[in-house]
């Protein structure tokens, strides 16, 4: 089921015009029905690869 | 002779958003003594590059080509800008820009639109269009660009220039303004594929003050005559790169793979991992970060262009699950990519599915429909950014229409040895980089 974009946009109180919202929204499905299938093949155990480094002769 | 050439050539092309004649006439009377007193301090020393409008500048504004940063003048250098300078460049200025590197085409709302020079009609790619052009129309040997899914790469293919995105780590992001923490890469535009390695040797290295620099030994790229690419293993992918490319794009790079083969190196047939879904995990990745870094501007819509202003949107609206799932996919991707360098040393693609597009054109036809412009331009480059890989875009023929087409090479994490070599044992076979657009 297809995502209700304006209710987001609503809900996050973004403020963004109901015109500009609705020229998104081709381009969001799309990424929805792109990105969704992807999310369902992630291993349980996959972590992100987003670096953060506790030990201090690591870190810049 | 840059500066007289930008006098005369950039008010049709605005290929800069601010020329600095001032400092570098001083910095060239200064090169001059130098190399006079015989104090020759690299290859660089006084020849004219510039940088695209990114890159902070001590004293000299910096707009990322947008209206927020309008007026933003930085206290110091970016350490793109501190090597040039110690190497003896000479500044000449800095380029226009797609609005805050957010986008393909440069046609900037509020810096003009950059002029392509083999057709004015035609946007020179972006988002370092100026950089692209300026290198192009010969007002510059040297113009540094940031790529972030493909703006090195896509302004090199439509402008008939060499164009490197080195691995990410490898050339420090200090002093640039970023539009997306995990996706930005630093590199140069040139003339050739030795200027770029040349430009790379005295960019590359450690630098404490990145986050993500990397402290990978640099190495010693190919600079000298008779390159040999004999036994090595080019891989021309079977899937993907080549579907929805325009003929005239398709038939020069298989051309230039049989020029490879006529020099010693092995083409091999490969599939390659799932491009398209890499593809969709970098726009995730890059709508999430780059809101992230703009939402506090963006109380003021009226400040962006309606392209840039749609992407912030876009981003806004997606769940930070969305995010995190896109980077442990992307993860998955880097390993799957780990596997095919087992097989080759590198892939030859094209950069670009067709030729420079038409200023204000929002879709191309590269014969199975219509597809947006910017998704087309992007498709055989933004994966690249996403996996961090070294890739260079080179020349490697014209359309029917005259206009340049853009190949590129792509190699394993560091590898930028190896696509450089490739590059220039390619260019010194052939001659499409020697030809200059006429008309200007």
């Amino acid at each position: 089921m297809p995502k209700n974009w304006k209710l987001i946009a609503a809900g996050l109180n973004l403020n963004i015009p109901e015109g500009d919202l609705e020229k998104l929204e081709r381009a969001l499905d799309g990424l929805e029905a792109t990105f969704r299938p992807l999310v369902e093949t992630i291993p349980h155990e996959t972590e992100p690869a987003i670096r953060f480094q506790c030990d201090p002769e690591q870190q810049p | 002779m840059a500066l007289d050439r930008i006098t005369r050539l950039d008010p049709k092309l605005k290929a800069f958003i601010t020329v600095m004649e001032e400092s570098a006439r001083a910095q060239a009377r200064q090169a001059d003594e130098e190399l006079a007193q015989g104090l020759d301090r690299s290859p660089l020393h006084g020849i004219p590059v510039a940088v695209k409008d990114v890159f902070s500048t001590q004293g000299v504004r910096t707009t990322c080509g947008s209206k927020v940063f309008a007026d933003f003048v930085p206290k110091g250098d970016a350490a793109v800008v501190e090597k040039l300078k110690a190497a003896g460049a000479i500044l000449i200025g800095k380029t226009n820009m797609h609005e805050l590197a957010y986008g393909i085409t440069s046609t900037n709302p509020h810096f003009g639109a950059v002029r392509n020079p083999w057709d004015l009609e035609r946007i020179p790619g972006g988002s370092s269009g100026g950089s692209g052009s300026a290198v192009a129309a010969d007002l510059v040997f040297i113009a540094m660009g940031s790529d972030t899914g493909g703006s090195i790469r896509i302004p090199a293919s439509f402008c008939g220039t060499v164009g490197l995105k080195p691995t990410f780590g490898r050339v420090s992001r200090y002093g640039v303004m970023p539009l997306d923490f995990s996706l930005d890469h630093m590199g140069p535009l040139t003339r050739s594929v030795r200027d770029a390695a040349l430009t790379l040797r005295v960019l590359a290295g450690f630098d404490p003050r990145d986050d993500t620099s990397s402290r990978h030994p640099v190495a010693d790229y190919p600079l000298g005559e008779n390159i040999s690419i004999r036994d090595l293993r080019i891989g021309l992918p079977e899937n993907f790169y080549f579907d929805r490319v325009e003929p005239a794009t398709a038939q020069a790079v298989r051309r230039i793979a049989e020029t490879a083969v006529t020099l010693g190196a092995r083409i091999i047939p490969i599939r390659v991992p799932d491009i398209s879904a890499i593809n969709t995990i970098g726009r995730i990745i890059l709508l999430s970060e780059a809101s992230a870094l703009m939402e506090r501007h963006l109380a003021h819509r009226e400040n962006f262009g309606t392209d840039v202003l749609a992407l912030l949107d876009q981003g806004r609206l997606l769940p930070a699950t969305d995010y995190v799932n896109a980077q442990r996919l992307r993860r998955l991707a880097q390993q799957e990519f780990q596997v095919l360098w087992r097989q080759v040393d590198c892939l030859l693609t094209p950069t670009t599915p067709t030729a420079a597009p038409k200023i204000g054109q929002t879709t191309v036809d590269t014969g199975d429909g219509a597809e947006d412009v910017r998704i087309a331009s992007t498709r055989l480059v933004r994966a690249i950014n996403v996996l961090g890989l070294p890739a260079l875009s080179m020349p490697c023929g014209f359309n029917g229409a005259g206009l340049p087409l853009g190949l590129q090479i792509i190699g394993p994490a560091f590898g930028e040895s190896v696509i450089l070599r490739v590059g220039a044992a390619l260019e010194d076979a052939t001659d499409h980089g020697a030809q200059k657009p006429g008309n200007l």
